[in-house]
This record gives structure tokens, C-alpha cells and sequence, in this order.
């Protein structure tokens, strides 16, 4: 069994979004109005609540849409990576097909982005899109999502899935005022552990330590998804719908707003449930070359045990205010 | 309309020897597929082997499909072709005692 770390540091209160300086002329009332109307009338879209520009709108049943596997760094050859990324499994598109009753299918259409890791303790799958951003405000990002373990017993296997979770690799941009940092929100949930029920959501904002790759000094490398430094979100207890047997799937659905030019959490939603983004926080530290205005959103799920650990994912919508 | 594929890496820089699987893939949105099996370095290969292609209806009972990836011992490319193959897809087979290779496994799959 891990010995975990526990940082019971208090997290800094929230600063307002600063007002940006540069933006660029925001929608009129009545452009808001006509995009709320379009949206509410898609009822592929009117199931999410978007910033006022949508950056992508991501439904699987159109293909990968730019998810695809992650990998550490390596220089020269792929020995040097560490260990720990070596076997991150890569997504696949899923129509959640079950042995006793077939399909499942996605919440609309027939396919959903799937992870699965190994069948092993810690075994992770991990799926990432990477972009950059134009403007420094604020972002959102929603995915409607479920989480299973494989069926691989006729058994509730209600621990196979030790976590999942939803994360941005984030930087500023190369003119921005220093200190130039680069911030990883990170949020999971802690389904379970070494066999015992968690249910709880978490956060992380220890760094790992960055560790050179290859001899160059070009490449540093740092594993974020390790399992040391997670810390409970306040009240952050939720039992999801797990549902009676392994073969029964529901769907969930999650937002997390973020701002670009503080850095800190903005909302963090869980079907009926709205938690305090005060009490979270991010991995913070300086910048790295070659990474400036990175908007790298990305997700994976965690095996607890000798069983597959699945998340899939029907849709996703990354939007911002104005611009960006 | 561009027929869709994608390229997925199940495999990278593993070492197989004895008895080996690649983790299951499912592709059923594709119509035809090609596993691609590099050796990355040189290994030890003492009688001509192959990795048999494997198709399930639920991701954790296997078949074999007919189609066979032979293996090298130095590094190189080989490939095996299926279609109709269902929804999932996978390797599997033995290497002898003593054998053992390292690889990178591609599936390149095609609507």
C-alpha cells in the first residue's frame, strides 16, 4: 500500500477575473441573445452551458477530434522517459458494448471517446487535445461523461475504477509580465482506493519534481498524475450513479471554469452539485521554454485493481469569454 | 467525403517474451485495419515466430481471426491486414523459452 501525503495548506482566496485590457469588442446583447438561441435550439448543445464563444464542440461520433494518447518526454531514445509514462494507454472510439447486453452506445449517436488502462493497480489511460490560446480571460470547459470498470466478473466491481479526472496544462504567453508561469489545474475523483470506497472529489497543486530527460538540458520531464500531493475539495463528497451491475452505464456531467489571466479556478460543477472554486487551487510554477500560450486540456482514468478501468466521454465543449 | 482512419499505438517499447497480448481495441467503426509490429532493438529469436490476430464480441473472449504478424529479431516492420473483424481487435501468441523482443505495435484503422 502507497503512504500518501496529505498538505493541509490553506488555499489562497480566489482573485476576481481582471477585466481584460485588450479584448476585443464584445458580443451585443443581441448577438448574445441570437447565440443562446442557436445554442438551446442544437439539443446536442443545449445540454451545455458555454462561455460566449465556443472554441471546439467535440462529439465522438465524428471521430477522435484531435484527443489523442500522451507520452513523457524522452531525448534520443524512449528509455529515457519516466517510468511512470512509459504505458499511459491511448483512446480508442467505444460504442460501450457490454457482454450481456450489447451497446450501449453514447448519450446521442453510437460512438464515445474511451479510455481503458491495464489491468493493473495505478495502470493509467490518458487522452489529451492541445491547443494554444489567444486571449488571456476566461475559459470553460464541460464534458458529459460515465466511468466503469471492465465486466470482468459477475460482481458489483464497484472499486475497479480508482479515479478519473479532468486537468488543463496551461502557460502564458512569452510578452506576458513575469512572474511567466505555467499552471495545471488538476481535479479527480477519487472513486476508490486499494479496495475501499472513496467517492470524494480532489484537487492537486503540489509539483512534482522536474527531472532532466536525455543529458541535453532541453528536456525536463515531471509526472503530475502521481499519486502523492491530491488534496479533498471542500464539502467534496459526492456519490455519483454508479448504478445495481458493471454493465449499466450513466451519464454525468461536469464543468470547470478557469481564468487564464489570474489562474485560478472559476467554477467546478457535478451534475446537481456546485463546488466552491475558492477552495481549490493549481500546480504553479515558472514557465518552460517552448511552451508559451499552451491550452492543453486533457483527462484519464486510474485502475485500483486487477480489472480494466474504462471513462468514456460523449461530447465536450471548451468555450471562452470573447475571445481567446 | 475522406474516409476517416486513425493510427493508435496499443504497444510502445515493450518487451514481449513468453506468452503475450496486446490490450484489447475496439474499432468498430472501422472497416478494415492493419497491425503494424516494429522491433525496436535486437533481440533474441531462435525459430520463426508470429503474433496471431484476435477478434471478441465483448473485449474478454478471444478468436482467432486466420491472420498472422510474423515477428523479426532485428529491428524492422512487419504487418498483418483484417476487415470484417467485428468491433474489437488484439495480438497475442507465445515466444520460446529464452526468446524475447522489444517492439512498438501500431493499429491503423480506416472507415
Amino acid at each position: 500500500m502507497r503512504k500518501r501525503r496529505t498538505l493541509p495548506r490553506p488555499v489562497r482566496p480566489v482573485r476576481a477575473p481582471a477585466p481584460p485590457a485588450d479584448r476585443l469588442a464584445a458580443d451585443s446583447p443581441a448577438t448574445l441573445s441570437l447565440k443562446a438561441a442557436v445554442a438551446s435550439s442544437d439539443p446536442r448543445l443545449s445540454r451545455f452551458s458555454p462561455l460566449s464563444r465556443i472554441l471546439f464542440f467535440d462529439d465522438f461520433d465524428d471521430g477522435f477530434n484531435g484527443w489523442g494518447g500522451h507520452i513523457g518526454n524522452y531525448e534520443g531514445s524512449l528509455d529515457t522517459m519516466l517510468p511512470a509514462y512509459r504505458d499511459l494507454r491511448p483512446p480508442m472510439l467505444s460504442t460501450i458494448p457490454m457482454w450481456d447486453t450489447g451497446s450501449v452506445g453514447a448519450l446521442d449517436g453510437t460512438y464515445a471517446l474511451k479510455l481503458a488502462t491495464r489491468p493493473a493497480a495505478g495502470s493509467l489511460a490518458v487522452a489529451i487535445k492541445r491547443l494554444t490560446w489567444r486571449y488571456a480571460g476566461p475559459i470553460q470547459i464541460e464534458f458529459i461523461f460515465t466511468f466503469k470498470p471492465e465486466a470482468s466478473a459477475l460482481e458489483l466491481l464497484e472499486t475497479g475504477v480508482r479515479a478519473f479526472g479532468f486537468a488543463f496544462d496551461l502557460q502564458a504567453g512569452d510578452r506576458d509580465p513575469a512572474p511567466r508561469e505555467r499552471v495545471m489545474p488538476h481535479l479527480r475523483y477519487l472513486n476508490a482506493l486499494d479496495g475501499r470506497r472513496m467517492e470524494k472529489w480532489q484537487f492537486k497543486r503540489a509539483v512534482e519534481p522536474l527531472r532532466d530527460v536525455g543529458g541535453s538540458g532541453k528536456t525536463r520531464s515531471h509526472f503530475h498524475l502521481a499519486p502523492s500531493g491530491w488534496e479533498d475539495v471542500p464539502d467534496g463528497g459526492q456519490q455519483l450513479c454508479y448504478n445495481e451491475i458493471a454493465t449499466k452505464h450513466n451519464w454525468y456531467y461536469v464543468k470547470i471554469g478557469f481564468d487564464l489571466a489570474s489562474m485560478v479556478f472559476t467554477a467546478f460543477r457535478c451534475n446537481d452539485r456546485e463546488f466552491d472554486p475558492a477552495g481549490i487551487a493549481p500546480m504553479r510554477f515558472p514557465a518552460m521554454p517552448n511552451l508559451s500560450c499552451m491550452l492543453n486540456p486533457f483527462v484519464w482514468v486510474e485502475a485500483d485493481g486487477d480489472t480494466r478501468a474504462f471513462l468514456y466521454i460523449d461530447s465536450i465543449v471548451l468555450s471562452a469569454d470573447v475571445d481567446a | 467525403m475522406i474516409r476517416r482512419s486513425h493510427t493508435a499505438v496499443v504497444e510502445r517499447n515493450v518487451r514481449w517474451s513468453g506468452t503475450f497480448a496486446t490490450e484489447p481495441y475496439e474499432a468498430a467503426w472501422a472497416s478494415e485495419a492493419a497491425f503494424f509490429i516494429r522491433t525496436l532493438k535486437p533481440g533474441t529469436l531462435r525459430a520463426e515466430a508470429a503474433a496471431r490476430v484476435q477478434i471478441s464480441p465483448d473485449g474478454m473472449r478471444w478468436a482467432d481471426e486466420g491472420t498472422a504478424v510474423p515477428l523479426l529479431a532485428e529491428p524492422g516492420v512487419t504487418f498483418g491486414r483484417v476487415s470484417r473483424f467485428g468491433g474489437w481487435l488484439r495480438l497475442a501468441g507465445e515466444l520460446g523459452p529464452g526468446d524475447a523482443l522489444t517492439v512498438i505495435v501500431y493499429l491503423v484503422l480506416k472507415e
